[in-house]
């Protein structure tokens, strides 16, 4: 196959809005994992239960540009109720217990994806977004000299989302904490601040964000039974290239991994994964704990 | 001394049961309940190894066994599928050369991902080598030239014919392989490697002051586990005739660690006795119906994994140890009743494993562990 440059830039652009949609859920994963040492194995399972929840409310109101905007409400919120909830009756029970933990978020995970496919069948779902982000944008150098308005939208979205939480964690006083307890918890419990509180706020947003990456994920592609696995795969790989806990370590990770899937399936269809591998093998030789991660 | 009596009795007693059961049943008992069973507890046996004495949960362990499955598919079947294009000619090898190497396959693979393993530790070494285990699946279902992509390698058929055949003689290929590798593991870790491996497992970095070489006893460990687990993958593809990348999906991976745990994750015998109470509720759940006022009446014929789910939490949250441990409880508390010795006599009587062998902190019990 000879080399189009035009094909290539649409494959990067294709793998840069792919590295968009994992940030987003990876961010929600690396912030709970950051604070509270928890490796959310259900993190894949929050994505598409906000997926089937965003898709029900959208339903209800109508498949109109509002229902849409109500679908990402409707998901962040729920699977931020549904966070609360684990860490508040489940996870909280076990404070610091890491394995034990995540062995609980692997039965949740269980019985989250036979409900749902008990719920919503084996069907596969699609949003319809409003029409500003819909249709395409005239891109010079892609494929047909456009490319696809939603998932240039999700690059903007994924770049608001970063932003928003390096503020929260840098410029606030709540983030001042969470920054606190990933040091240290134990001195920032002696120093009065409720810190099973912030466990519970940090798991809700991280939860909620990887609802609102389902309904994001399920209007540039689609939902369906076994996304929750591919989205847990991709965290986890994301987060341990990128360095666990570390924000920018997930923009890294998943700027890595989004193109190299996207050109390793372009370009080497039937050894794809491999790419993926390979780098993440690669990372662990020179730096075990990720790009910019550190010792925990 | 009589306890100690007692106990070969109770050996005895077990192994005359496992001898003589397959001759007795149906070839649902003998195949789908026992070879089964034993098959998914040599596999489980792999991981309760490096997660019981090496302290290492590895969840790479069905893809490891996925490569012996694929490497005695792929040189076995007399005829492969079109789609492998890298190889045009089925290799036909007899069963005493593809099995051997199936099984350095699966050792080397558990060497590699050893390697790459072997500075992580803890929670951090479970995610990697599930990412691992889940990027083997997806190799084997993109990949067609070597790995036949989603259909996999149908009719791959046992050096013994098919298991139809003979129920009886699959069965006690599958019993003698598990106790072969039982009694090598409980062996295992009484030589001086697996001494050294337990002492990682509880401090690696005094191990390493007293002049250890953590590295390579992590990842020679990760070696042996392979070959275990490349056992239960050559049985495997027997026993299912074919391999595909079904056999080997995330949902068949925590299979196997809610098999593990479920048994009791520190002990050798946990990896048969979860494998068991898993193939015989995977085989019974679905004639059981819940009924319940109001709602919808639960069959368990459909929501089998809501079970398997909950079953799996509710040992998670109360039994750390699993069944084993649930089963020590209870003997401990029956016997105690019964002598009135304390828990320490108890113990150094020795009931489950032999002390020496026992982890002393099994792994789910331990709170943070090395940070």
């Amino acid at each position: 196959m000879a080399f189009d440059p035009v094909q290539f830039v649409t494959v990067g652009l294709n793998g840069l809005t792919q590295a968009a949609l994992y940030f987003i859920v990876a961010s929600g994963f690396t912030l709970i994992f950051g604070l509270m040492r928890t490796v959310n194995m259900a993190h894949g399972s929050l994505y598409l239960f906000g997926a089937y929840l965003g898709y029900s409310i959208g339903a209800s109101v109508g498949k109109t540009g509002e229902g849409w905007v109500l679908a990402i409400v409707g998901a962040f919120g729920g699977m931020a109720l549904v966070g609360f909830l684990m860490q508040r009756f489940l996870l909280g029970w076990m404070p610091g217990q890491d394995l034990r933990q995540a062995l609980v978020t692997i039965g949740l995970s269980i019985i989250v994806a036979d409900l749902l496919l008990m719920n919503y069948g084996g069907i596969t779902y699609q949003f319809s977004q409003p029409d500003v982000i819909s249709g395409s944008t005239a891109i010079p150098f892609a494929v047909g000299g456009k490319y696809s308005t939603f998932r240039l939208f999700l690059v903007v979205a994924a770049g608001t989302i970063g932003l928003l939480l390096w503020l929260l964690l840098n410029r606030t006083k709540l983030g001042m904490i969470i920054r606190a307890g990933i040091d240290d918890r134990d001195m920032l419990s002696a120093l009065g601040v409720d810190v099973p509180r912030v466990f519970l706020l940090v798991f809700a947003l991280g939860a909620g964000l990887a609802g609102l990456a389902g309904v994001m994920g399920g209007t540039a592609l689609s939902i369906s039974p076994g996304e929750d696995a591919r989205y847990l795969l991709s965290s986890l790989v994301v987060v341990i290239v990128g360095g666990m806990g570390s924000l920018g370590g997930a923009a890294i990770g998943a700027m890595l991994v989004g193109l190299a899937e996207q050109y390793g399936l372009f370009y080497w269809p039937y050894y794809a994964p491999l790419v993926t591998f390979g780098i993440m093998a690669a990372v662990l030789a020179l730096r075990p704990h990720g790009l910019l991660g550190r010792p925990a | 001394m009589r306890r100690l009596d007692r106990r070969w009795v109770a050996w005895a007693v077990l192994a005359v049961v496992l001898l003589v059961f397959p001759l007795s049943v149906s070839r649902f008992w003998s195949v789908t309940i026992g070879a089964h069973s034993l098959i998914l507890g040599i596999i489980a046996l792999s991981l309760i190894f490096l997660a019981g004495y090496g302290g290492m949960v590895s969840l790479a362990q069905t893809a490891i066994a996925g490569v012996a499955s694929y490497a005695v598919a792929l040189l076995t079947a007399t005829k492969l599928p079109q789609q492998i294009l890298a190889i045009p000619v089925a290799p036909d090898w007899p069963a005493y050369l593809a099995v051997p190497t199936a099984l350095a396959a699966a050792t080397g693979v558990g060497l590699l991902f050893g390697l790459i393993a072997v500075r992580s530790q803890g929670i951090y070494l479970m995610m990697l080598t599930v990412a691992l285990g889940v990027g083997f699946f997806y190799l084997t279902e993109a990949n067609y030239d070597y790995f036949g992509g989603h259909g996999g390698i149908p009719e791959v058929i046992s050096p013994i014919g098919y298991t139809s055949q003979n129920p009886a003689l699959f069965y006690y290929v599958c019993l003698a392989s598990a106790a072969v590798l039982y009694l090598g593991v409980r062996y295992l870790v009484r030589t001086p490697f697996g001494l050294a491996l337990q002492g990682i497992r509880d401090n690696p970095r005094r191990m390493r002051g007293l002049g250890y070489w953590v590295g390579l006893h992590r990842v020679v460990a990760f070696g042996i586990a392979g070959f275990i687990a490349g056992v239960g993958g050559v049985l495997n593809v027997w026993y299912n005739g074919s391999i595909s990348p079904g056999t080997i999906d995330l949902t068949r991976i925590i299979e196997l660690l809610i098999i593990a745990v479920v048994g009791g994750l520190a002990f050798p015998e946990g990896a048969f006795v979860g494998a068991l109470t898993f193939t015989l509720v995977d085989s019974f759940a679905s004639s059981v119906t819940i009924p319940l006022p109001l709602l919808e009446d639960i069959s368990f014929r459909e929501r089998f994994n809501t079970l398997i789910g909950l079953t799996f939490l509710l040992v998670v949250l109360f039994s750390p140890n699993g069944l084993i441990g649930i089963g020590q409880r209870l003997a401990g508390s029956w016997s105690r009743r019964r002598s009135g010795a304390g828990p320490s006599a108890e113990r150094r009587t020795g009931r489950g494993p032999a002390p020496e062998a026992e982890p002393a902190n099994p792994p789910l019990a331990d709170p943070a562990s090395e940070r």
